[in-house]
Order: C-alpha cells, then structure tokens, then sequence
C-alpha cells in the first residue's frame, strides 16, 4: 500500500477492483464503511462475481474475467477524453509533458523495438528527447504531438465504452456510471482510493493492470494524497515483511535488482548498472536510488563484517548472483527437469497453492529430499502417498519439521500499509515444534561445522558470514538481534542507526535492510511502540503506534499532496505542508531539506515524476495494451495479438492449452474468508470447517440449468491440466456476460482445498496453468479456460 | 446498569462470519457436521440449533436492479423478548431474565421442548445429542435446551459475537441510545434503500435485539408486531403439566412425556373452543 488501512476512511470514492476485500481482507471494511458513513464515499466494486464486497458497495459493475485491462483503458481514455483531470498535478507531478524519442511506434499490439523470435522489447525507442544538458525536453502546454499526453490520448482513444462493453462484457451504461464517478476526484478536493489484489495481478497483463491504475491515479492527482494512493491488499500476513526482505526471484533486501552474474560479475559492474542506479541531469530530481551503493555495501558489512573490505568490494562475490531467472513457474519447471535435488519448503504448500497442481507433484518426484517446514501434513509433504501413485516407486526422501505457529514465537509482522509491528509470544510451541527463527539458526551454524570440517566447492560465503544471533547465556536465538541487524548499526560503535540517511558507501556502516533502517534504534524497539497519537487533523495516521518503512513515513510519495508552494491540494486532509522553510505532518519522503519548488515528488526514479509512459523498467511496454489471458474463449478486439507478447511461454506448456471449443467456460479462483490459503491452518480448524466444509464452485443459474445442475450438486470441473471434483453452488451472483455479441458462462473456484487435513477436496490449482506476467511471472491464476459437468 | 440492546445493521454486514466463530470459542461450543452449505448461498447450518446459538443467514440476492442488487447478509440469535414466549411457557421455571436477557438455567430445564415449540423465531434448541465432553460451564448436556444468553453465563463486558464484529455491523449498548442510532442510520440508509426498515421495536413488546434491514422485515420471514403468547393458554398448560409431572417421579425423560401429553390435551382444547 502506498497509504495504509485506516488512511480508506479519508477517501470519497473508493474502488475495489481485482479484490474482494470484504472477504479476504475483512478488517478493511471497518474503514470503507467508515469512509461511506461519514464521508458519504462512494463504493465502486468491479468483479466478475457480485461478492461480499459488491453486497457493500453503491455501484456493481461485472466483467469478464481476464479483461480487467479493456476496463481500465477504457477509464483512461474517459478521462482524457472528458478532460477530467487534475492538470496542474498532472503538468508538474508527471511525465505528462515529456517529448518522447519520435521513433516510438505503436502499431496492432506491439510496441516498437520487439523481438519476435526472443518475445521481448528493446525500449531504446521510449526513450526521452533531451536537450544538451541530458535534460529530458518538456512541453507543459501538453500539445506537442511528441508529449506522453498526446501519445497517451492516441494510445487510449481506441478504448470507448463501446469496445469496453464488447470486451468486457460489462454494460456501456454501467461502465460510464464507474468511469464517471471515478473520474470526478479529478477535483482537488476530492481523492480516491484504489484497493487491489491478486485478482488484478494473476494475470500474463498482471503488472500492466497495476500500471493502469498508477495511470489513472495520476491523471486524477491522487497520489500521496491521505485517502488516494494504490493500495495493495496482501494476501498473507507478513507476506508485505516477506518481500521487503528480499524474498522474491529478482530482488534482494530492500527491492534492490538482483544481481546478476553476466551484467553484475563487478560491484562496480552493478552499481554502473542504471537499471539498478538510474542516471540524471535534472537539478529536479531526488533521485533516491542513487543511494543504493550504501544499501548494498551496508548490507554486505552486516552479512561479512570483518570480511568484507574495499579491497574484496565488500565481498560483493560471495554475494549470490543469478544467472538464469528462476521464478516460481521456471523453478518447478526446473524441478520437473531434474536440475533441483533438494527443496526447502517453509509455510508453503504448492501442490495446492501452486498453478498445474499436479504438475508440482510430480515433478517433486524428481527431488532426492524435501524438507517440509509446517504446523501441518500438507500436501505438499504427503505427495508420495497422493491418489494414483504409489509410495514404492518415489525416491523422494521428506523430512517434517514441526514448525511453531504465530503465537508461538516473537518477531515483528509488517502488514500491507507496511506497519512492522512487534508481537509477543503467547504460549510455547507444542512438542518438539520450533519457530524459523530457531530452525534456521541451526541449520546454519550445522552448514557451518559442515563447511569448516568438509571444505566444499565454496565454503567462503558460509565461513565469513557473521552469523551472531543469540544473547550471551541464552541457548535460542533472539528475534531482537536480528531486528537490529536489520536496523542497521554504525560498525565500529555498534551505535543502532535511527535514518538511512547516514548510511555509508565506505563499510563505515552495516545495515540488513535499508528499508527498515529506524524500526530499532538507541531508544528502542520502534516496532512495539503502541502510541494512540493521531495526527492534529484526525486523518488516522497514528505516528506513534509501532513503526513504517521507510522512517515511519505513514503515506509514501507524501511529497506530491502539496502544490508547488508548498500548501496541500487538500487542505481539510492534508497530510504534509510546506511553509515556505519547513515541513509539517507526516515524515516527508526525500528528506526534509528541499522544498516542493526545489525538487520533484516522486523521488524512486531519476525523472522525479510520476510515469505516465515508462520508458524502462518493464518489459511489455511504456503503456497499457489490452491482451487476452493465455487461454480464452474470445479473440482480442483490440489487437491482432491474443497473448501479451513479452510473456514467456515454457516450451513445457505447450501441450495444455486448452481450445474454447472444448473448454468453454472461463475458469477463475479466489478465496473465501473462512478459509486460509491452501487450507493448513484452517482445514483443520472444525469450527471453520463447519461454515465452508467442502471444496466448491460457484456457477449461474443459466449455466446450471443448461448443464443440469441443480445447487449442492457434485460436479465434475476440467480442462487438459486436471479433473476435479467440487459441489456446485448454483448462485444469481454468478451471471453469464454477453461478450462481443455472445453469452459467456463462468465456474468460479475457491482453492483452499487439498488433502491431507482434517477436511479434504480437490485443489482448484490442479486447472490453472503454468503461464504468468510478462515482468514478475505471477502465474496467471484468475483466467483460464474449463468444461463442467455434473458428477454421474 | 440500565439494560442494553444489540443492534445489527444489515448496511454494513460483509458476512464475515466472526461472530458465528467467536461464538462458538468463547462458549466452547462444537462444530455441526456440515456438508456444503445448508441454507442459501454460504449459509452454515442452515438454522440455529442447540450448538450454534448465532448464525449468518445469507438471503438469496434480489437482482432487481443490476446495478445495485441487494443480497441481505443478517446476523441471527435469541433476540431477547421483553415479554418472552419461551419463559412463560418453561413448566419448570428454567428461563429467567438476567439484566433484560432471557437466558435458560440447565440445571433446572427438564428439556420437554416447550421453548423450542413456542418461539415463533425458532431460537432454543433441546440438545439430542450427548456432547457433554464439550461443555465447561455451558455443560453441553443431553435433554436440555440451549440458546444464546447474551454471554451472561461466560460473563464478558462485550458479548463475544459484538466483539469479533470488525465492521460496526453488530454493536451493543444501552438500550435507549441503541434506538435511537437505529432511527439515526434508518433516515441515512433510506436513500440507498427505500424499503429499509427497523425490525425489533414493536415485537414481543420490544426485542432486545434491533435489526436494520434494507427491506421490509417480511422479506426476511420475520412477522411483524407479534404479541406474546396468550397467557391464558400458557397457564393452562402449566396447569395440566403441575397436576401430569406429580407421576414422573422427579424422572426427567416422564416430565417430557408429562409435558408434552398436558400440550397437546390443552392445544386440542383451545382448537375445538
């Protein structure tokens, strides 16, 4: 979240779309209920089912799933159309009136500089025009037919609500009702708040669907604005703490790349890298990241302490780097094949919670040893006894760690408005079970011992890594030490570090996580802070209750709620004020020595401004382009390409993809409130097993009627990839939508079920495929093609 | 302390079902067997019953408007009658008020079910089944009847289904200032819901459970401006019951059978009168 969950309370028109927030995020309904009580918000939710959010919300707009991107160009385009946008933010806070290289194309779907035998885009094309300082060249009176404004209402004009409804199914009058309402917080005075999740991500366009709503809040001047913002709602506690520590295929600590062994083999290789640094002229520009040399190198001296030196670039080569991208689709891809021997599972279930469930399955058979990390059997630890195999012919050696559960164990959770916030722990884990904390503890100082006595092929990395987390006396590690190696330290001292801000390139400092630098310091532990302070405008921002990356800075790109001079666009929800000398209220981001004159608002790229036309960073395009899911039962209307282009295609897949003429029905999968992910923590929970006891899909009553399915029905749901078993619920939420001239049906799944707890049914991921985003390969859970039929 | 009320606003129900759940912890209460859902849409059992003393009813959604259609998500338990069918119907005295809530002594119910055919809203259940390894201070005993008694037995300041509420949809207070913020936010949700209603004012002379509902309560199966239970009747059948109960020699499963046997001599009575 760009902003946090009290902050939906100050918004006047909230949009919940790709989410159900009601049900996933129950919490967050205390707020959007506020925010419609006593701010008279208006509720949009745009979903393909009417679901618990929708039973809240002042206007339902359905579409189909898979087209979220025709839906939201088609908002872009309203608003350009309509001149419905905030231009004085628009003019300064974005790259609206950047001229763009003319050698930038867009013709039937693809935009200049693709490779079509790599499927990937060369964007020296979306470049800038310059001028001779290096300086971007600019036309803020937005008419220069070169401008990001006038590409971008060329681009968009094709989306009209007339193709919108065509694509999506939704009705034209119902998608300018969204469009409409929307659009009006192009107002100053008026925010909106975009709260999204996995339904708009997993998707093969899932990072482009984000960029559209980064579009739209920037055209309407809602970012960094208390109540605006694009507000991801994570799908698992701390999965937000998860990712800022680095736990994703391309990033490390602190959403720094990963590096990668051709492009990085340097230190300085890496740091020359502008995709990493990004390199600028313009005496406007914050340019953060030109920080990132301190990040790593602070972060290498926590790793290697003494170790690591200017003479061994801060040991820069012991530092992983990869040279295959190996994401989660590719990683089981690469089990399947044979190049994994060994896996790690800690709290993760992918034989349900993984696309091709059974493909995961089997391709675990090829591993030699499986350390499973649970509460719980999962599937996952039980595949070798799964239906249609036999135990006898899997080599597959598994090992079960009983692991302790959240209650049971100290450490800080970071939620979606990234508040790391401490917990305690409750009571003891039962038995022999241990928290990760302590599992990982062990199993490093063993590698260790191994590595000294055994050598290996490179035992350095794990001999010089200083690994001290356990207080003088105490026999378990403390979750305290690891908090404060993540705050950071000034190395000789030891002195704890309260802002990145004085953090060194010289090995002078030694830092976990840039990000969290002030979460711990000389007075204390931050995180368990639990002050009930508001704000003086009683806007929710609580400074004082625990603390928030970065340096407890409530809503980030905070810089962009101030006009030029300094007073907020808002003046009865202002979050920061300029005075002309100083700053007021929330923590501004760039730090407080530069007035909104002086230097642009949004300080994570090397323009300042916020991209409304991206001229790197991703690999599908600089702007959003409708194109159908991998499997889909329609043409694309707006191009000739049915698949995003720079998506990859696994050679392995080929063979699964499913024909509408035989699947007709788009498949898609969510979650529902009493059940928790792929089920551990809550199949086995009875009093929860007794409000969803049975793995189920939801289908319209036209759709039942045509197939002879009557509600609480078995039925049968399948497709190349799989064939399950589910009950059906036959539902008026359900509708089948008329999408380009044609009625079309869908069978909505919930994927919280598998064996190998106390209620059992077939997992929904056996059906979704092994294809994902064309930037971060999310799989592509939400769209794909099925056949249903009752149970005989 | 003046009495309190419930207010369930259906306006602002997302259905989560926190309240069913921390129900069924704080009174240590088992899971039924389910199998699906057991009334419409994620409705789970499909009615309250001697273990689930509250539940979320899932009314089938009305489509009238596409735009805007209208799926009631509804919070159910005892609505605490003011003048209570149930407890002037108890033969042997079993139900009582406690701070304006109508709750049941199990050490005195002889589980003869004449609660249970009295309240026209279906709330006290008789316990068939011998779940008594369930029961702390509930004792989950056979041949007795159970129903939500507003967390006065496991005493907490807020009831545990109004505490787990994370949207306001479920609240408690006094019962005056409950009335009067059901009044407030039935003006503000007309606009949205032109139907909306209050349920709970009038009935069995005041209920001690006050639902908003964005449509007129008959939409919901629930009868407006019930009276309570002809007195007349009820004592006659505690009458036969004093003079049927003196052969049961004290024999809880022969003061069933003595119960039901006065129940329907004096029902077949009052038909033929």
């Amino acid at each position: 979240m760009t902003n946090h969950w009290i902050d939906i309370k100050n918004a006047d028109v909230i949009l919940i779309m790709g989410s159900n927030a009601a049900e996933n995020h129950p919490i967050s309904f205390k707020w959007v209920i506020k925010a419609k009580e006593e701010r008279n918000a208006k509720l949009i939710v745009v979903d393909p089912r009417f679901t618990k959010s929708a039973a809240l919300a002042d206007l339902y707009a359905p579409l189909r799933p898979g087209s979220d991107m025709a839906f939201l160009n088609g908002i872009i385009n309203y608003a350009i159309q309509n001149d419905k946008i905030q231009k004085e933010y628009v003019v300064e806070y974005s790259n609206a009136s950047y001229l763009v290289n003319p050698q930038y194309a867009f013709n039937d779907g693809l935009f200049s500089g693709y490779d079509a035998g790599g499927r990937k885009y060369d964007n020296k094309t979306w470049q800038y025009q310059v001028d001779d300082k290096g300086i971007p060249r600019q036309d803020k009176t937005l008419k220069d037919p070169q401008c990001v404004y006038q590409l971008m209402k060329k681009h968009y004009e094709r989306y009209t609500p007339e193709k919108v409804e065509l694509v999506t199914g939704c009705p034209k009058e119902t998608f300018l009702k969204v469009a409409e309402i929307f659009c009006s917080t192009h107002k100053p005075n008026r925010v909106a708040t975009i709260m999204y999740a996995m339904g708009t991500t997993q998707h093969t366009v899932g990072t482009q669907n984000v960029r559209a709503y980064s579009l739209m809040q920037t055209l309407m001047g809602n970012m960094g604005l208390a109540g605006g913002g694009i507000n991801a709602l994570r799908g698992e506690s701390n999965v937000q703490g998860s990712t800022d520590a680095g736990l994703l295929f391309h990033l490390i600590p602190g959403y720094l790349p990963s590096p990668n062994a051709k492009k990085h083999a340097t230190l300085e290789a890496y740091l020359k890298d502008p995709a990493v640094i990004p390199v600028t002229n313009d005496p406007m520009s914050i340019n953060w990241k030109k920080n990132f040399n301190k990040y790593l190198i602070s972060m290498l001296k926590a790793w290697y302490g003494d170790a690591a030196t200017d003479k061994n670039e801060f040991a820069y080569q012991w530092l992983p780097k990869y040279s295959k991208a190996t994401p989660y689709i590719v990683l089981f891809d690469e089990m399947d094949k044979g190049v994994l021997k060994g896996a790690f599972y800690m709290g993760t279930n992918p034989v349900v919670g993984g696309p091709d469930a059974n493909g995961i399955a089997k391709a675990q058979e090829k591993l030699d040893w499986l350390v499973a990390v649970d509460l719980w059997e999962t599937d996952s630890s039980i595949f070798w006894k799964r239906e249609g195999v036999n135990p006898k012919q899997i080599k597959t050696e598994v090992f079960m760690l009983p692991a302790a559960s959240s209650v049971e164990k100290e450490g800080s959770v970071s939620n979606s408005g990234r508040w790391a916030q401490w917990r305690y722990k409750a009571v003891k884990a039962p038995g022999a079970a241990k928290s990760d904390l302590d599992i990982l503890d062990l199993l490093m100082k063993e590698l260790k011992a191994m590595y000294k006595k055994e050598g290996g092929k490179l035992p350095e990395p794990i001999l010089n890594v200083v690994w001290n987390y356990t207080e003088a006396g105490e026999h378990e590690p403390s979750p305290h030490l690891v908090a404060k190696e993540i705050n950071g330290y000034e190395y000789k001292s030891k002195k704890l570090m309260s802002t990145f801000m004085d953090m060194k390139e010289d090995g002078s400092t030694a830092c976990g996580d840039w990000i969290y630098c002030g979460s711990y310091t000389e007075e204390g532990n931050m995180m368990a802070r639990r002050g009930l302070k508001d704000a003086p405008n009683k806007i929710g921002t609580f400074p004082e209750w625990t603390w928030c990356w970065p340096l407890n800075r409530r809503i980030i790109y905070n810089r962009a709620a101030v006009k030029r001079d300094g007073t907020p666009w808002d003046e009865d929800r202002w979050i920061i004020k300029w005075n002309g000398s100083k700053w007021k209220g929330d923590v501004v981001d760039g730090g407080p020595a530069f007035g909104p004159d002086k230097k642009n608002p949004y300080i994570m790229n090397g323009e300042g401004v916020s991209r409304l036309f991206a001229p790197s960073g991703l690999a599908d395009g600089p702007l959003t382009e409708h194109y159908e899911p991998w499997e889909t039962p329609v043409a694309n209307l707006f191009n000739s390409q049915a698949l995003n282009p720079a998506t990859v295609k696994l050679d392995s897949i080929a063979a699964e993809l499913g024909d509408a003429g035989r699947y007709p029905y788009v498949g898609t999968s969510y979650r529902v409130v009493e059940h928790w992910q792929a089920g551990a923590m809550t199949r086995n929970l009875p009093w929860l097993n007794e409000l969803v006891p049975d793995m189920f899909c939801e289908i319209s009553p036209s759709l039942a009627a045509a197939k002879g399915i009557r509600n609480g029905d078995k039925v049968r749901i399948f497709n190349t990839r799989g064939n399950i078993r589910a009950y059906a619920l036959v539902t008026e939420r359900v509708q089948p939508l008329k999408v380009n001239g044609r009625m079309l049906e869908m069978v909505g799944m919930i994927w919280h079920f598998g064996q190998g707890c106390a209620s059992t049914g077939d997992s929904c991921n056996q059906l979704t495929p092994n294809i994902g985003d064309a930037n971060t390969m999310i799989p592509e859970y939400k769209a794909f093609l099925v056949d249903i039929k009752k149970e005989a | 302390m003046s009495e309190r009320a419930f207010l369930v606003d259906t306006t602002k129900c997302s259905g989560c079902r926190a309240c069913q759940v921390s129900c069924k912890q704080w009174n240590n209460l088992p899971a039924e067997n389910a199998e699906f859902f057991g009334g419409p849409e994620y409705t789970n059992p499909r009615e309250l019953t001697a273990i689930t003393f509250n539940h979320v009813k899932f009314f089938p959604i009305d489509r009238a408007n596409p735009e805007k259609p209208i799926w009631t998500i509804m919070h159910k338990k005892c609505y605490h009658c003011e003048i209570p069918n149930c407890l002037n119907v108890c033969p042997e005295k079993a139900i009582s008020k406690k701070d304006g809530w109508v709750v049941i002594n199990q050490e005195k119910c002889i589980g003869c079910g004449a609660c249970e055919n009295e309240c026209i809203y279906k709330v006290p259940h008789v316990l068939e089944k011998d779940l008594s390894e369930y029961g702390t201070e509930q004792r989950l005993m056979r041949y007795k009847s159970f129903k939500c008694h507003a967390c006065t037995v496991n005493a907490r300041e807020v009831p545990a289904c109004a505490f787990a509420c994370p949207t306001g949809a479920l609240t408690i207070d006094v019962e005056q200032k409950v009335l009067k913020k059901a009044d407030a936010r039935l003006a503000q949700v007309k606009k949205d819901y032109p139907n909306a209603s209050i349920y709970g004012k009038e009935e069995f002379e005041g209920l001690k459970v006050i639902t908003i509902l964005k449509d007129k309560p008959e939409k919901y199966g629930l009868p407006v401006n019930v009276k309570p239970i002809d007195m007349v009747r009820a004592e006659a059948i505690r009458d036969m019951y004093r003079v049927a109960s003196m052969f049961s020699m004290g024999f809880p499963s022969l003061k069933r059978a003595a119960y039901r046997i006065s129940r329907r001599i004096v029902t077949k009575d009052f038909n033929m009168s």
